[in-house]
């Protein structure tokens, strides 16, 4: 007799709603899939709107990715109105990001991340409930609280509030920052460099040590990120597959169908140049892209960590520490910039120039692309937004059935293995909202 | 004994979470309170008997009634945290989901409003919910306390043309700041209930109403209010304002 079950769980410590599918055949796992159930219909509803009211529909596909959704969108709409922003915009915008990029990826790393390398680990500690966490080291909870509130008042600062921009619209920032207002904001970017250097100190005594298990090894994959003349940079530059060590493509946005596509209103991105491996995007895609962040504090901290972490999803851990260090560092220099609070008018709105246009950002999660056609109305008729996180999930799923099997066959605990493969889930730091968009 | 909560997730982008946890109180919330269920951040997969329980995301799925009801039946007190779970929210704007307001469906004690509910309001309310006390929102209109507001009676006579200014309008700090709608430009401060500080608007763009109405229905109150206006045609058949933040209610 085939005996077939499937196990469904709830996913707990993902941002939205997730579940982990185990498909069980005859006492053996013959597929895991995680699965994300919601679909909102964004890319359906958004057909036939004002092009100036996208920027601030988009923001709400997601509470966390809001600042990358937005600028995404604000791009792809100056690219078909075929106009420049001022440096000055595009300062601020970056800003913007780096307040999105503290928040999210500090979130991620205390509630989501750090409890399941404890118990990766075999660190002997559980954290039940978020009080043990919070309990568990008074000074990393503050330096985490205190980067969190920093996150948000870049964002109050130059954005207008802490989620869901006010300021970021096609044409620019349009806000200008007074002395006083950058001023504060140095001093937080000032204290968030303390704290992370704090943190990192934290983070290599505790972990640098370890091996971290070959369950969590990325299978032979291919990394996407942009890229600012292989230069780290989310705002700006050209987009970059590496396929191999020897095989890097490099192309514009405009270009991206030559490799990639997707249906509207339909799951899944298609790389249609290469099927035979998988593609990763994120922190790990965007450090794999560089090779180097080009400052040497981080290059002093990652060499705490040795070849056995590279391949390891959890070395996502530590490049999320990295990015925020790294962009802290550019956004200081960033407010030594006069032009920030230099009095610019943004760019005047000629009549359309191109029937399509395309924006893309690296949003913390990955590569984040919108790409806008417009119909003879002069409105839009078809929006195609492309979820970093949707383009993870072939890996998530295809570790989690490696992994579950293994555990399977060991141990024979089939909750044990429900909630072991949650950890590969977390480790990618999915963002359910976005991909439920 | 400290109250128990309960902070819940239905459909929508996690925003009401986010800002929760950006909350300069957030810490003191956590000190002050037993966080049961909060999936978030925390490990529990059932909920149980709490206080109160804050409720983010519209019900788009027959899935979403489910839950809802369940935390209904184990919560004191049930508060709509944010736009979609007290008017329906930006998913109102499909044709073809649903995005219904959590007071459809359940008896609830109120609501924190917003697009993300405004810091300060939040925090205040919710240490008021920690303290065991009533939470009383403002009955005033945005106009109420608009620093554009100066001289002006609203002249509804004026065309209404557009929905949102140019970005070369948008002038920061000067002072010849004067009413969106005397200028032809939509703002639905008229009937969006104050607790914002009229962020937007301070910032140089009209007001998106996503606090939502002071009374009653949300679209009921944008249809009436702009029946009032001079509105130009391709506005008046332009989704993108009625169903913003919420569908109309239909009764059968």
């Amino acid at each position: 007799m085939i005996v077939l079950l499937k196990i469904v769980d709830v996913c707990t410590r993902v941002e939205g709603h997730g579940n982990v599918k185990i498909l069980v055949h005859n006492d053996e796992i013959s597929n895991v899939e995680f699965d994300i159930e919601v679909f909102r219909g964004f890319e359906n509803f958004l057909i036939g709107k004002n092009l100036m009211d996208i920027p601030k529909i988009t923001s709400r596909i997601c509470g966390l990715c809001y600042a990358s959704q937005t600028i995404a969108s604000c791009k792809a709409i100056e690219n078909i109105y075929d106009i420049d922003i001022s440096k000055q915009s595009i300062l601020l915008r970056r800003l913007l990001l780096i307040g999105e990029l503290i928040k999210s990826h500090c979130m991620h790393f205390f509630f989501q991340s750090l409890p399941d390398l404890f118990q990766i680990f075999d660190f002997n500690r559980k954290f039940l409930s978020p009080y043990d966490l919070i309990k568990y080291d008074p000074d990393l909870t503050t330096y985490i609280y205190e980067l969190i509130k920093i996150g948000t008042e870049v964002e109050r600062g130059f954005g207008g509030r802490s989620v869901h921009l006010i300021t970021p619209i096609p044409g620019g920032v349009i806000y200008l920052p007074s002395r006083k207002n950058i001023s504060i904001v140095r001093k937080y970017f000032q204290k968030a460099l303390i704290n992370l250097e704090l943190m990192i100190e934290k983070f290599i005594d505790l972990f640098s040590n370890q091996v971290p298990p070959k369950e969590y090894n990325l299978p032979n994959i291919m990394y996407m990120a942009l890229n600012n003349l292989n230069k780290f940079d989310r705002y700006e530059g050209s987009m970059k597959i590496k396929v191999n060590e020897t095989n890097i493509i490099e192309f514009q946005e405009k270009n991206y169908v030559k490799y990639f596509n997707k249906e509207v209103d339909l799951r899944g991105i298609d790389f249609h140049f290469n099927k035979d491996k998988m593609i990763l995007v994120g922190p790990i895609a965007r450090f794999k892209i560089i090779d180097n962040y080009g400052i040497d504090n981080i290059n002093t901290y990652i060499e705490f960590f040795d070849k056995s972490w590279q391949n390891s999803i959890l070395y996502s851990n530590i490049l999320r520490l990295m990015e925020m260090y790294f962009e802290i560092q550019k956004g200081l220099e960033m407010l030594e910039d006069p032009v920030l609070n230099t009095r610019i008018m943004p760019p005047s709105f000629k009549p359309v120039k191109n029937s399509e246009g395309m924006g893309v950002i690296e949003a913390p999660r990955g590569t984040l692309l919108h790409h806008y056609s417009l119909g003879e109305n002069g409105l839009p008729k078809e929006i195609k937004i492309f979820i970093p996180t949707e383009i993870n999930i072939p890996i998530i799923n295809e570790m989690m059935i490696r992994y579950a099997q293994e555990i399977y066959d060991k141990t024979g605990d089939i909750n044990f293995v429900k909630k072991r493969v949650q950890t590969i889930v977390r480790a990618f730091d999915p963002c359910i909202a976005c991909a439920a968009h | 004994m400290k109250p128990r909560f309960s902070i819940v997730s239905l459909t929508g982008c996690s925003g009401c979470i986010s800002t929760l946890i950006s909350l300069d109180i957030f810490p003191q919330f956590l000190e002050r309170t037993k966080v049961i269920y909060f999936p978030f951040i925390s490990d529990t997969e059932n909920i149980e008997d709490c206080d109160i329980a804050l409720v983010e995301g519209c019900i788009s799925e027959q899935k979403d009634i489910t839950y809802l009801k369940k935390v209904r039946k184990h919560a004191k007190k049930v508060f709509a945290l944010g736009t979609c779970a007290a008017f329906g929210g930006i998913l109102s704007l499909s044709f073809s989901k649903d995005a219904k307001p959590i007071s459809t469906f359940i008896e609830i004690d109120g609501i924190i409003p917003g697009c993300p509910p405004p810091s300060k309001l939040f925090g205040n309310l919710l240490i008021r919910l920690v303290e065991n006390k009533e939470i009383n929102l403002s009955e005033k209109v945005m106009c109420a306390n608009c620093p554009l507001r100066e001289n002006s009676e609203v002249d509804f006579n004026q065309k209404i043309t557009r929905i949102n200014p140019n970005p070369d309008e948008i002038l920061i700090g000067e002072e010849n700041l004067e009413c969106f709608l005397k200028k032809g430009i939509l703002c639905l401060g008229p009937i969006t209930r104050e607790g914002c500080e009229n962020k937007c608007i301070t910032l140089g763009f009209p007001c998106e109403g996503c606090l939502g109405p002071v009374s009653k229905d949300f679209t009921a109150n944008v249809i009436n209010f702009l029946s009032l206006t001079n509105l130009s045609e391709d506005l008046k058949n332009y989704e993108g304002i009625f169903y913003r933040f919420s569908k109309p209610k239909l009764r059968r």
